[in-house]
């Protein structure tokens, strides 16, 4: 029960890169690639195979456009396979070097198949923890090169005046001093790091998730925040990360999801105080998600005269908004992004933004004096998709006011983008007013069939909108039935009312190619939605182990908020 | 620093050489096998690496067997490494040779290295060859013992593997897992329990000593660990700790803790006010009174709710459902949340765990409808579920988010643009499951299905069908109610254009054709719809035929042939009951109106009836005309009519419309047989096996069978600290005293199972009678469903034995 019967990774044309059974005699790949694909696209991540023998069930995921199956002849725990695979991907990552190409698998096979083997033993899952594969498996050589040997002991001969000359033995493989592997009191954390310049950074990433109404007002806006860490610092060090929030840090993040190695406790007791031994390297320190909207907004959903007010108080970087059913035949529609000015690139920031990591003066640990970037965030790579309906045959004259729409007769949707100096542009000609400076795409669909609906039986189309429900009315059954359906039959269609029935029919039939959504993708450096900010880093030096005296590791804060496609405009 | 520098360079340009030579094509076999003959280990390692690679790219490497095998005396850690991972992959294919590598790694286990012995354990006992069965086993004796906890977890690991290999070594393998559970490490004691699950996860017998010191390690152990150890402790909670529940008065209670819990209890495992026991004491409460050994695993499990794992945060939420109270149980709801956050994945999964665990309990799930709300790019695997999330919190939410929830439902339902037709389906669906639900106003109910009147006239017919069919749902529930809203929809005849739509409403006209005889349309309809039979498409055809037959029934028993007297009459109400419930405004009525219409419209019916009759007679399709004569058959003789009435106007049962996971119900929060629902067969996948029903009172294991021996203990744990294990007999011995506050745990202690022990109104029950009560108590269903939670109990006791049957004998063929 519950065990990982054997891993599967193709690359991006489906070809197998690597086959590795842990128990029992599973489907091959090329058994189960076929049944995979054929399942309906998008594929869940959970697929039962009921025509295989045994019937089977398929874990999959998706990474860097590396697919990986795991298959499993009896029940298991979902979840358990699915987080293993994540698992064997970022370890692979990790060793490999990210992005994880298939190309890279292929050429160290020995390294992932050291790899494999440690994290799984015969089928249950045993060790998955980077730093502690990072003590029984070394990474092939070239990548260490390419991370400059950064905190990897054993990787530089010089380290180990033990060994044979270099030339004789490419690996030195040292037994690991017993004592060090078995008494590490830190399970994360590999033994015996050391690093010549030792740094510490912390990204902090927000997520956008936002919907909104098509009156414009937020049904919901969360911003999923990672804190990711990277701690290149030698010994064992004992970190206080501090972090705030204008509304106090309780009122502003919710859900908060630690690594194992945050204490807990000390975060019940102070929140917003993270204290931690770090794993060796990069990870992921927390996860949060923030309400943007806060606990009351629900409150304000039937007064229309908040709406506005509630969406500008999420200051949003860049908002769009559809419009559809414009012009004569409603054919048209119109998408609107409106970027806020507080988001400028200025070209004074510009330059600060080239390295975006602000940079803390190494002996003034607490004080995060603000740079360039978080006093003037600015918007980047600001991208507009237009889903589109599948009977949308083409679109005709589409047109932007800045930045270019791609589309295709054939596509999905439509790609808009516009690019950093665009933005710059559109905020320029706005300059001044606090109003968001905004762009446009107009575009007027065509359908498939445009002369079948001559033929089209006579639909009295206006019927749906001009239903009334009452439910309290009992006494008008006599009445109600007297109308004689037949009539209302006969009587339309006829006379001058029939070209206007043509074109409401025609607004109708339109009606259903409009998009129905438009979503914007940015991403904005030096600034966070949630408002979120890190106080302070500081070693602390009484717990910590190993760090040389006087020694203060290099501390650097990164903001970034992201959406992808995470704003989205109903209509 | 300069040293450094040169060191690097030299192996920056060895690694250039490195990544060239492994791009070139395979060598040829006399070359690799010259490499793994070598001398020198790099050449060595080279070839193995060569070799490593061609398996993984499926070619044959069995000619190099002997060449690769030899090298596992090899000294390289390295080399070693590499030769075991190529012996594990083809031992099997060559047994009599890698039994001669055997003497080498049995020597390997006694290597000065504890990562050699580890690898050299791991490997024997992963090489499929059974003779080698009782050496494995020797190797596990020796590793469990080791000073290494590394190699006593690969110790732990390997069981599973030789009890795979030879079941009959198991004796001496449960002697070892005793052992191992008993680790001071915790990474030991997860694997042994993850073995244990693997080999023997019916002796629990084996688990008391140490149930006290695993749950201590939960917080400590690795993710994996953590995981087998919650799975084994449920089944474990449920076979030794009795269900014992108690009666409070409310007022008490709500004096003894805190007003979350009193108000929370209440709606979950209440079986006040419904069940028909306890009617004669309202004011009193049952309360589940936690054993003290349950609750330290309950509050332990309490710090890995935050865990990075979602995994683990799932198998807490199974633990408290399954075990805990209603409050443990909502503490778990915000991580569950939080596991929308993670990749698609995941939130797949995650998502058909909420909906499992929102079917339980709904309430707590309302303040987080934000992450319900469908988004344009959500895979459809994913809006399904949010949707009926969305309709499962409908109930409980304040009337603002009802309408909030309306809103989107209707937003997804207008047929506009790039939507999913599956997505206007599910989300009609959901607007007649919100107006259905017991807790919907009759306003929203009516919004609801005006809501669903608008739809009517829409264009797309999978729009208008499927909202024909909630409508048709929600006057089926309802009959009386909706007398006007089915005359309305036969006004609307006109306007529907497809075919299952105008279906749908000639099916309701005609099943509304009995009711209030005087006002009836269905005549009215059927004439009019007469004159354009030859135009409908075939489905509204069988409609019209059907509705013609029924309205001539109808015809027929109010107006009965004279010959047979006064006997129809009284049959037919009986027989429209269900129909309509008021069967006495029939019988009152019917007799005074019937003569009125008996003298007017003696001819028009039964002309229209056989007019329709005449036309499928020459219709193409051969399934109408053979309806048609059946309809004759039966219809022959206008003097009997109560076979015809009994076919046409037999009651229809209401239809039921429940939530799409109602189905998954029984199955285990974070079972692969929840995700995969029935189609994995009836009662889940292979393998798959339903909790264990709670232990009876009496007999339960003795609880001192928990208290920790402290001798057997110390003799495998060198670096235990006494003062620790002291302590912990002091706590054992004085156990009647729940355990002081976990370190970890949050304050809330609850206060919900303070020993007051008063054997008064302790009550046994399992938990198919709760679940049973808490469906009959939060829906108020009909009958039928009482019926069918009876009969489920039933079966599952019945898949249970099944089961473990099975269970056993999957474990002796694996």
């Amino acid at each position: 029960m519950s065990a990982i019967e054997a891993l599967y990774i193709f690359d991006e044309h489906n070809a197998t890169i690597l086959e590795h059974v842990y128990r029992g005699r599973p489907p091959t790949a090329s058994v189960l690639l076929p049944l995979y694909l054929s399942h309906p696209s998008p594929q869940p991540s959970l697929i039962y195979l009921p025509n295989t023998h045994p019937p089977t069930l398929v874990y999959s995921i998706i990474q860097d456009r590396l697919l990986f199956l795991s298959p499993s002849s009896a029940e298991s725990e979902p979840l358990l396979a699915l987080e293993f695979l994540h698992r064997v991907a970022d370890a692979l990552e990790d060793f490999l070097g990210s992005p994880l190409l298939a190309s890279k698998i292929e050429s160290s096979y020995d390294v992932v198949a050291q790899l494999l083997s440690e994290m799984c033993d015969g089928g249950l899952v045993s060790n998955t923890e980077p730093n502690a594969l990072r003590d029984v498996v070394e990474a092939p050589n070239w990548v260490k090169g390419l991370l400059g040997g950064v905190g990897l002991p054993s990787s530089s001969p010089s380290l180990n005046p033990s060994s044979q000359t270099p030339f004789s033995l490419p690996r030195p493989s040292l037994p690991r001093a017993p004592s060090a592997a078995t008494a590490n009191p830190v399970p994360w954390r590999r033994a015996n790091v050391r690093h010549t310049s030792n740094e510490l950074y912390v990204d902090i990433v927000e997520t956008l998730s936002i919907t909104l109404a098509p009156s414009g007002r937020p049904l919901s806006a969360l911003a999923f925040g990672t804190v990711a860490f990277t701690a290149k610092v030698s010994g064992v060090p004992d970190l206080i990360l501090q972090l705030n929030a204008p509304g106090g840090i309780l009122n502003t993040i919710s859900l908060p999801v630690f690594h194992p190695c945050v204490r807990l406790g000390r975060w019940k007791e102070k929140p917003g105080e993270l204290s931690f031994v770090p794993p060796d390297g990069r990870f992921v320190l927390a996860g949060y998600e923030a309400d943007l909207l806060g606990d009351d907004h629900l409150a304000s959903f039937t007064s229309t005269s908040s709406t506005s007010k509630s969406l500008a108080s999420l200051n949003l970087p860049a908002t769009p908004a559809v419009s559809v059913s414009l012009g004569p035949t409603g054919a048209d529609f119109e998408v609107r992004l409106s970027i806020s000015p507080r988001f400028q690139n200025k070209p004074s920031a510009s330059t600060a933004s080239s390295s975006s990591r602000g940079g803390l003066g190494s002996r003034s640990a607490s004080a995060f004096s603000a740079t360039g970037t978080t006093a003037h965030p600015h918007i980047e790579e600001v991208k507009v998709h237009i889903p589109l309906p599948a009977a949308v045959r083409t679109i005709a004259d589409l047109r932007t006011s800045r930045g270019d729409a791609q589309y295709a007769p054939g596509d999905t949707g439509i790609e808009w983008r516009v690019a950093a100096k665009d933005v710059a542009a559109l905020l320029a000609s706005h300059h001044g007013g606090s109003v968001s400076a905004s762009a446009t795409l107009r575009g007027s669909v065509v359908g498939e069939e445009e002369e079948d609906e001559e033929t089209a039986p006579s639909v009295s189309l206006e019927a749906g909108s001009r239903w009334e429900y009452d439910e309290d009315e009992g006494g008008g059954y006599q009445t109600s039935s007297s109308v004689e359906p037949a009539q209302q039959r006969n009587g339309n269609g006829k006379g001058e009312a029939e070209a206007e029935q043509r074109s409401k029919r025609r607004v109708a039939l339109n009606r259903v190619l409009m998009p129905s959504s438009a979503t914007v993708s940015f991403s904005v450096k030096g600034w966070l939605a949630s408002g979120i900010k890190v106080d302070a880093l500081m070693v602390d030096a009484k717990r910590s182990k190993g760090l040389g005296a006087g020694v203060t590791p290099y501390k650097g804060v990164k903001y970034l908020t992201v959406s992808r496609k995470g704003v989205e405009a109903r209509c | 620093m300069l040293e450094t520098a040169r060191d690097l360079t030299l192996e920056a340009a060895r690694d250039a050489s490195y990544i060239r030579k492994t791009s070139t094509r395979p060598l040829p076999a006399a070359q690799l096998k010259k490499l793994l003959d070598s001398r020198t280990e790099r050449d060595v390692l080279e070839g193995l690496r060569k070799v490593i690679t061609m398996d993984y790219r499926n070619q044959p490497t069995l000619p190099f067997f002997t060449s690769v095998i030899k090298n596992v005396a090899s000294p390289s850690l390295e080399v070693k490494k590499l030769v075991y991972i190529y012996l594990l992959h083809h031992a099997e294919a060559e047994p009599d040779t890698a039994l001669l590598a055997i003497n080498t790694i049995q020597k390997s286990l006694a290597d000065s290295n504890p990562q050699v012995r580890a690898l050299a354990l791991r490997v024997m006992s992963g090489i499929r060859v059974p003779v080698i069965s009782q050496i494995v086993s020797l190797g596990i004796k020796k590793g469990a013992g080791d000073m290494s906890p590394y190699v006593r977890r690969a110790a732990a690991l390997a069981v599973p593997k030789c009890y795979a290999l030879d079941p009959s070594t198991l004796p001496q393998l449960l002697e070892f897992l005793a052992t191992l559970l008993g680790d001071k490490q915790y990474f030991v004691a997860g694997a042994a329990v993850a073995a244990f699950l693997e080999v023997c996860p019916d002796r629990i017998d084996l688990i008391h000593p140490h149930y006290r010191s695993l749950i201590r390690k939960l917080v400590d152990m690795d993710e994996w660990g953590q995981l087998a150890t919650l799975r084994l402790m449920m089944v474990y909670a449920r076979k030794c700790f009795p269900r014992r529940t108690r009666r409070v008065k409310k007022t008490i209670v709500s004096s003894t803790t805190n007003k979350l819990t009193t108000k929370t209890t209440k709606g979950f495992y209440d079986s006040d006010s419904d069940s028909p026991d306890s009617e004669s004491s309202e004011s009193y409460e049952k309360i589940q009174v936690l054993d003290p050994d349950l609750e330290l695993l309950l509050k332990s499990a309490s710090p890995l709710l935050q865990s990075r794992n979602s995994a683990v945060v799932i198998a807490v939420a199974r633990c408290y459902l399954y075990l805990g109270t209603p409050a443990h149980l909502d503490a778990a709801i915000g991580p569950l949340i939080s596991l929308l956050r993670s990749a698609a994945d995941i939130q797949h999964i995650a998502l058909y765990n909420i909906v499992q665990v929102c079917l339980a309990r709904p309430q707590p799930f309302v303040s987080h409808y934000t992450h319900f709300l469908v988004r344009s790019t959500d895979a459809p695997h994913i809006w399904r579920l949010k949707l009926e999330l969305l309709t499962l919190i409908f109930p409980h939410a304040p009337p603002r988010l009802q309408s909030l929830i309306l809103a989107e439902l209707s937003h997804f339902s207008r047929s506009s643009g790039s939507q999913d037709p599956g997505l206007v389906r599910e989300a009609v669906r959901a607007i007649g499951r919100c107006a259905q639900s017991s807790a919907t106003s009759p306003r929203t109910s009516a919004r609801c299905l005006r809501l669903l009147l608008a739809h009517i006239g829409s264009a797309d017919a999978h729009l208008v069908a499927e909202s024909l069919e909630v409508i048709r749902h929600l006057i089926q529930r309802d009959p009386d109610a909706h007398r006007t809203t089915v005359v309305r929809l036969a006004k609307h005849l006109d306007a529907a254009t497809s075919a299952q739509a105008r279906a749908s409403i000639i099916w309701l006209v005609g099943e509304f054709a009995g009711v209030d005889p005087a006002n009836n349309i269905a005549a009215d309809v059927l004439r009019i719809l007469a004159k354009g039979f030859a135009d409908e498409a075939e489905a509204a055809k069988l409609q019209i035929v059907l509705l013609a037959a029924k309205v001539y029934v109808h015809y027929l028993d109010a107006n009965p042939p004279p010959d047979p007297p006064q006997t129809q009459p009284k049959a037919s109400p009986s027989l429209l009951d269900g129909l309509d419930d008021d069967s006495g405004f029939r019988d009152v009525e019917v007799p005074q109106q019937q003569k009125e219409p008996e003298k007017k419209d003696m001819y028009p019916i039964p002309a229209l009836y056989h007019y329709i009759l005449l036309l499928t007679r020459y219709d193409t399709s051969y399934d109408l005309r053979d309806r048609a004569r059946v309809y004759r058959a039966l219809l022959a003789t206008p003097s009997s009519t109560q076979l015809a009435s009994l076919l046409l106007l037999a009651p229809k049962p209401v239809p039921q419309t429940p939530s799409p996971s109602e189905a998954r119900k029984g199955y285990t929060l974070g079972s692969a047989s929840l995700v995969v629902g029935d189609e994995g067969g009836v009662g889940g996948l292979r393998g798959y096996s339903d909790l264990p029903p709670w232990v009876a009172e009496g007999q339960e294991p003795d609880a001192r069978l928990r208290d920790e021996v402290v001798s057997s203990s110390r003799d495998y744990e060198p670096m235990a600290s006494r003062s620790q294990t002291a302590s912990e007999r002091l706590d054992s011995a004085v156990s009647a005293v729940p355990t002081s506050a976990y370190s970890r745990s949050p304050a809330g202690d609850t206060g919900l199972a303070p020993k007051k022990a008063s054997a008064n109104g302790v009550k046994e029950k399992s938990l198919d009678d709760w679940l049973a009560e808490d469906e009959e108590s939060e829906e108020t269903e009909t009958e039928s469903e009482e019926e069918e939670s009876t009969e489920e109990e039933e079966t599952e006791s019945e898949e249970e034995s099944e089961e473990e049957g099975e269970g056993d004998r999957l474990v002796k063929s694996s």
